[in-house]
C-alpha cells in the first residue's frame, strides 16, 4: 500500500516501533489459548509439574479421551445446542416483527412503544425480582424457560429498528400496492433487504446463548438439562475436590488441569468455527446499534 | 400483445371531490376537486411542498384521505385498501427489490396475488418486450443502468394492467438527458396502452411535454387546471403564469391610465399600450400587474419611437436563439430572440415592443388574470 | 421575481379552507386499525414479553418495602415500609461491596478507558493491512470467549502448583504465590482480566471513528512536512476527541456495572474483603441465602442509581453531541 521510501527516519522508527507492540499485545492475547490447547495436549505429570510452556510436552490425547467418554460432557453439550439454536431462532421471532412494527411511521403511539423498549435498557428489577418472576411462572429448571426467558433484549430490536428504519419507505408501500400485507412486506421485502443486520443480530444471540452461565446456574438444577458453560463451571472448580476423580487420577495419563483444558477447548472450537462471520458482522453491529438516535 | 393495448372498463376516470389531508390539525391539502377522465394523461405540477405529492399518494391509498371523496371507476376507494383499488404507481426511487432479479421485480405483485406461474411467466417477456428489457431480465437492479431501472419500475406497474397509473416524480433521478429520453418514452407508452395516468412533477417541462391537462397546485390548493397551452397563453393568474414557461413570464407593476386609443400601463414614466378590452378600460387608475412572455416581447434598437426601454445586462447565446438579460424597474426582464442574422443587431438592443394582444394584465392585489384577455392557440 | 404578488383565490373550486367532517376519536381509531392491524399484531409479542418478564418484575420490586414470604406472595406479604433499607445501610457486608463495587469501576475506568484508544491509534499506523487484518482477528478474540472459560485460563495460569504465572516467578527464584486467594491481588487481576478480555474489541468504535476523518487532511498535512507521530496528535487524536468523550459519559453512566459473573466465577470467601461487588452480594444473600425482599432492597437501590447515572449520561451525551445513547 504504502511506500516506505516516502517516510522520513523518524517516521520509519515509529512505525517499527508501534508494529512491534502491537504484534506484542498480539502475542499477549493469543498465549494463553495456546498454553492452554498445549496443556489439554500434554500428559498429566508434566502439567501439573508446571513443564508445559508453549508446546504440547509428551503429546497425548488421553485428556479428551476422558472428556469423550463422560455422559455429562455429552449431555450439556447437547443442551448447549438446544438453548442457542431455540433462543437463538426465539429471539429472532419475537425481535424481527417487534422492530418492523416499530420502525414504521404509521404506528400509533411509537414514541411511546419505542420507550417501553428503551426502557427496559435503562432500568432493571434486578436479580431477585427476575428470580421470583421466573418460579412464579414454572420456568425453573426447563428448557423452554431459558429459552423464552431471555428471547428479548432492548439492544438488539433497537439495532434492528435502526436498520428497518434506514430502508426506504417506498420499498414498504411499493410492496403494499402490489398487493401485499404487513406480513409479506416484512417477509418478502425487509428480511431479504436486511440479512446484514438480522445475521448481526442472530449472531449476538448466538454468542451470549453459547457463553450465557449466570442464569443457567441459577435456574437449571437437573444435571440434565444444564449447558456446556455451567457443566464447565462444575469440572473446573469440583473435579479438584472430588474424591472419585481423585482416586481415578492415581495411575491416569491425565489430570485435573488436562481435562478442564480439554473441556475449554471442546467448547471454544464452535466459537473459532463461526469466528469469521462474528468478526464480520459485530463491527457492523456494534456501530449500527450503538451511537445514533 | 394484443392484451395490452386496451386497459380497464369504459369508466377509467379518477375523481376527487373536497379532498383534504390534514395531519392533527395542521391542513396540508385544502379540498382538491379534480375530475380526471379515462385515458387522460393529467399532471400535478406545483413547487416542492405544495401538497401534489400527498394528493396522488392520497389517491394511490398511501396517505389516509382526511375529507373528501374519492372515486375510481365509478367505484368509492376512500375506505379501501391500495391493493384493491386497482392502480399501480412508480416512485421516485423507483424501489426496485434488490434481491430479486428483473423478471422476479416486475413479477413481485402478481406473485402476492397468486397469478398461476405460466401465465406470469408469459405476462413478464410481454412486458419486458414492450419495454426493451428482454436481455436484462435475470440482471438484479444494480447491475442496471438509471433509464433501465426506470424501466423495471414501470414494468412492474404495467404488468398488473390496472386501470390507473400513479406516477411519483419518476424522472427526477435520471441525469438531463436520459430524462429527456425517458420522457418520451413514457409519453409513448400512455398512447400505446392508453391508461389513464396522474403523474407528479415540479417540473414544469416535464409536465408541459407529457400532459393531456396539467393541475397546477400551490399552497395545497388548485391553482389553474387546462391543457398545457391553455395554461401557457392563458395563465388565471400570477402564480400559473411564473410558473409554467421557461424562462418565466416578466412581471411589472404598473398602473392603468387611459390612454389615446384605449387603456395603457404606465410605469416609471414609460407606457404599453393595452387591448381595448372593457375589464381593462374599467381599471384605469388600478395597480395592475403587467405579465410579458419572453418570447412575445420583441428587441429593438434605440430608434424604435414606442418601444420600452431597457438596460441589457448580460445576452446569452443558445445557438438558434438568445437570452437577452436586462433590467427594467429594478427588476430583470427577460427576452427570448432569435440570432440567425442578427447577432450584429444583438449588440444595439435598446428596449422591446410587444403586441397588445399579447400582454397579460393580473389584477395587482389579487393577482388574477382581469377577465376577458383570451389568446387563441 | 420579487415582483409577484402573493396568489390568493383565483380558481374558483376548493378555495376556502374546508371544515374537515372531524369524525369522532373511536371511529378514527376503528378504522386506523382496520387498515393496519398487522403491525399491532407483529409487535404484540414482543410488547407482552417484556410485560411479562422485565416490567412484572418491577412490580415485584415491592417486596424490597415488605416483609417477603414465599407461601403469601408478593402481593399479600406485608408492608415494612423502609427496614430493609435501613438493615442495608447498617450492614458492613453491603458497604463493603458498594465501596468493591466503586473502586473496581474506578480503576476499570482509570486503566481500561485508555488502552482500547491506544489500541485503536496504533492500528491506525499500522502500514500492512495484512499485519493490521491478523492482528485484529486476534486482539477481538477472547472478547467472543464466556467468562466461564476465561475464568478457567485465569485459575489455570494463576494456579500456584501448575500455573504459567508462578512458573515464571520461579525462574526468578520467588517463591509461588496463591494469587486467587489473596484479598489484594483481586483487583489487578480481575481488572487485568477484563483489559485483556475486551480492550481490542472496545478499539472498534474509535477504529470507525479514525476511519471517518477525511483523508484530505492527512494529505495536506503530509504536504506541509508533518511527521507521522505530529499527525497523530495533531489530526487523529483531535477528531476522534467527540468520540472519546462519549464514550467516557457511557463508560462513567455505567459505573456500577461491574461484571459480576467474572467476580462470581474468581472471587472465594478468602477474597470477598476485596472482591465482593454488590450484584454478587444480592447473589449471596437473596439467590443462595434465601433473604429475597432483603436483596431485593439492595438490588433496588442498585438499580436507582444506576438509573439515574445512565440517564444523566445519556442527557450530556445528547447535549454533547447531539447523538444519544440509543
Amino acid at each position: 500500500m504504502a511506500n516506505m521510501n516516502l517516510y522520513s527516519r523518524g517516521d520509519k522508527l515509529f512505525v517499527i516501533v508501534n508494529m512491534i507492540l502491537i504484534g506484542l499485545f498480539a502475542i499477549s492475547t493469543l498465549y494463553p489459548f495456546i498454553y492452554i490447547t498445549s496443556l489439554s495436549l500434554s500428559t498429566g505429570f508434566e502439567a501439573r509439574a508446571g513443564n508445559v510452556m508453549l508446546t504440547p510436552v509428551e503429546f497425548t490425547l488421553e485428556a479428551y479421551k476422558r472428556v469423550l467418554i463422560e455422559p455429562q460432557f455429552w449431555i450439556s453439550y447437547r443442551n448447549t445446542f438446544i438453548y442457542t439454536i431455540g433462543g437463538t431462532l426465539m429471539s429472532l421471532a419475537f425481535i424481527i416483527p417487534g422492530a418492523y412494527a416499530l420502525s414504521r411511521p404509521q404506528l400509533y403511539g411509537r414514541r411511546f412503544w419505542n420507550l417501553v423498549v428503551a426502557f427496559t435498557m435503562w432500568f432493571n428489577a434486578g436479580l431477585i425480582p427476575f428470580f421470583l418472576n421466573m418460579r412464579d411462572l414454572g420456568l425453573l429448571d426447563s428448557y423452554f424457560g431459558i429459552i423464552i426467558g431471555f428471547a428479548v433484549n432492548g439492544f438488539n430490536i433497537i439495532l434492528l429498528r435502526n436498520f428497518f428504519e434506514g430502508i426506504p419507505q417506498s420499498f414498504e408501500e411499493a410492496a403494499r400496492m402490489d398487493g401485499a400485507n404487513e406480513f409479506q412486506v416484512l417477509w418478502k421485502v425487509y428480511v431479504p433487504l436486511s440479512k446484514p443486520a438480522i445475521a448481526t443480530v442472530a449472531l449476538f444471540c448466538i454468542v451470549s446463548r453459547w457463553n450465557g452461565f449466570f442464569w443457567a446456574m441459577v435456574l437449571l438444577q437437573d444435571e440434565d438439562k444444564i449447558p456446556l458453560q455451567v457443566y464447565l463451571r462444575h469440572v473446573i472448580t469440583e473435579l479438584t475436590d472430588d474424591e472419585s476423580f481423585g482416586a481415578e487420577l492415581i495411575n491416569a495419563p491425565y489430570s485435573v488441569e488436562t481435562v478442564s483444558a480439554a473441556i475449554i477447548v471442546c467448547s471454544i472450537i464452535p466459537i473459532l468455527l463461526i469466528y469469521p462471520f462474528l468478526q464480520k458482522y459485530f463491527s457492523k453491529g456494534i456501530l449500527l446499534g450503538g451511537v445514533k438516535e | 400483445m394484443a392484451g395490452f393495448a386496451k386497459t380497464g372498463g369504459d369508466m377509467s376516470g379518477v375523481n376527487l371531490q373536497g379532498l383534504v389531508k390534514a395531519y392533527g390539525a395542521v391542513q396540508v391539502v385544502h379540498g382538491i376537486d379534480l375530475d380526471v377522465q379515462e385515458k387522460e394523461f393529467v399532471v400535478l405540477v406545483g413547487p416542492s411542498g405544495c401538497g401534489k405529492s400527498t394528493t396522488l399518494r392520497m389517491i394511490a391509498g398511501l396517505e389516509e384521505i382526511s375529507d373528501g371523496d374519492l372515486t375510481i371507476d365509478g367505484r368509492h376507494v376512500n375506505r379501501v385498501a391500495p391493493k384493491d383499488r386497482d392502480v399501480a404507481m412508480v416512485f421516485q426511487n423507483y424501489a426496485l427489490y434488490p434481491h430479486l432479479n428483473v423478471a422476479e421485480n416486475i413479477a413481485f405483485g402478481l406473485r402476492i396475488r397468486k397469478t398461476p406461474k405460466d401465465d406470469i411467466a408469459q405476462q413478464v417477456q410481454e412486458v419486458g418486450g414492450i419495454l426493451g428489457l428482454t436481455d436484462y431480465l435475470e440482471r438484479r437492479p444494480a447491475d442496471l443502468s438509471g433509464g433501465q431501472r426506470q424501466r423495471v419500475a414501470m414494468g412492474r406497474a404495467i404488468v398488473r394492467r390496472p386501470k390507473v397509473f400513479l406516477f411519483d416524480e419518476p424522472l427526477s433521478n435520471l441525469d438531463a438527458k436520459l430524462r429527456t429520453q425517458m420522457r418520451a418514452e413514457i409519453k409513448r407508452l400512455h398512447k400505446r396502452l392508453g391508461v389513464t395516468s396522474i403523474y407528479v412533477t415540479h417540473d414544469q417541462v416535464e409536465a408541459m411535454t407529457l400532459a393531456d391537462r396539467i393541475v397546477v397546485m400551490h399552497d395545497g390548493r388548485i391553482e389553474q387546471i387546462g391543457t398545457p397551452m391553455e395554461l401557457f397563453l392563458n395563465p388565471a393568474n400570477t402564480f400559473v403564469a411564473g410558473f409554467l414557461g421557461a424562462p418565466p413570464m416578466n412581471m411589472i407593476t404598473a398602473q392603468i391610465v387611459a390612454g389615446d386609443q384605449g387603456p395603457v400601463a404606465e410605469f416609471g414614466g414609460q407606457r404599453i399600450v393595452l387591448q381595448p378590452l372593457p375589464s381593462l378600460q374599467n381599471a384605469v387608475g388600478k395597480t395592475v400587474t403587467v405579465g410579458i412572455r419572453p418570447e412575445f416581447a420583441k428587441a429593438v434598437d434605440d430608434s424604435q419611437p414606442d418601444r420600452v426601454s431597457i438596460e441589457v445586462d448580460l445576452i446569452e447565446t443558445l445557438g438558434s436563439e438568445a437570452l437577452v438579460h436586462a433590467t427594467l424597474q429594478g427588476a430583470p426582464f427577460v427576452i427570448r430572440t432569435d440570432t440567425v442574422g442578427q447577432m450584429e443587431a444583438l449588440g444595439r438592443i435598446g428596449g422591446f415592443t410587444v403586441d397588445a394582444h399579447l400582454v397579460k394584465v393580473f389584477d395587482g392585489e389579487t393577482g388574477l388574470a382581469l377577465p376577458g384577455q383570451v389568446l387563441n392557440q | 421575481m420579487t415582483g409577484l404578488p402573493d396568489t390568493p383565490s383565483a380558481a374558483g373550486s376548493g378555495r376556502k379552507a374546508r371544515e374537515v367532517r372531524k369524525p369522532g376519536r373511536l371511529q378514527r381509531i376503528t378504522e386506523h386499525l382496520r387498515r393496519e392491524w398487522q403491525i399491532y399484531a407483529m409487535l404484540l409479542p414482543t410488547v407482552l414479553w417484556m410485560v411479562i418478564f422485565l416490567y412484572k418484575p418491577m412490580y415485584g420490586l415491592q417486596i424490597a418495602f415488605k416483609d417477603y414470604s414465599v407461601f403469601r406472595g408478593i402481593a399479600n406479604s406485608p408492608w415494612i415500609g423502609l427496614e430493609h433499607f435501613e438493615t442495608l445501610f447498617n450492614n458492613d457486608q453491603f458497604l463493603r461491596a458498594l465501596k468493591n463495587t466503586i473502586i473496581m469501576s474506578a480503576y476499570g475506568l482509570l486503566f481500561g478507558f485508555p488502552v482500547p484508544i491506544l489500541l485503536a491509534l496504533m492500528f491506525n499506523e499500522v502500514l500492512s493491512q495484512t499485519f493490521k487484518k491478523s492482528a485484529q482477528t486476534i486482539v477481538y478474540l477472547p472478547h467472543f470467549i464466556s467468562s466461564v472459560i476465561i475464568a478457567g485460563i485465569v485459575m489455570t495460569a494463576f494456579s500456584p502448583s501448575a500455573g504459567i504465572v508462578n512458573t515464571a516467578l520461579g525462574w526468578f527464584g520467588l517463591e509461588p504465590v496463591y494469587f486467587l486467594t489473596k484479598p489484594e491481588w483481586f483487583r489487578p487481576i480481575f481488572i487485568g482480566t477484563g483489559i485483556w478480555q475486551e480492550a481490542g474489541f472496545q478499539s472498534i468504535v474509535y477504529l470507525a471513528a479514525i476511519a471517518g476523518v477525511s483523508p484530505t487532511l492527512y494529505e495536506s498535512a503530509v504536504v506541509d512536512g508533518a511527521s507521522r507521530w505530529q499527525m497523530m496528535w495533531k489530526i487523529t487524536i483531535p477528531s476522534i476527541l467527540p468520540t472519546i468523550i462519549i464514550m467516557l459519559i457511557i463508560r462513567i453512566g455505567n459505573i456500577l456495572e461491574i461484571s459480576f459473573e467474572m467476580v462470581i466465577l474468581l472471587y472465594q470467601p478468602a477474597t470477598y474483603e476485596t472482591a465482593d461487588v454488590v450484584n454478587t452480594f444480592i447473589y449471596r444473600q437473596g439467590l443462595q441465602g434465601g433473604q429475597y425482599d432483603f436483596a431485593a432492597a439492595a438490588g433496588l437501590f442498585n438499580a436507582v442509581v444506576a438509573f439515574v447515572l445512565v440517564m444523566t449520561a445519556n442527557t450530556i451525551s445528547k447535549r454533547y453531541s447531539r447523538t444519544s445513547l440509543w
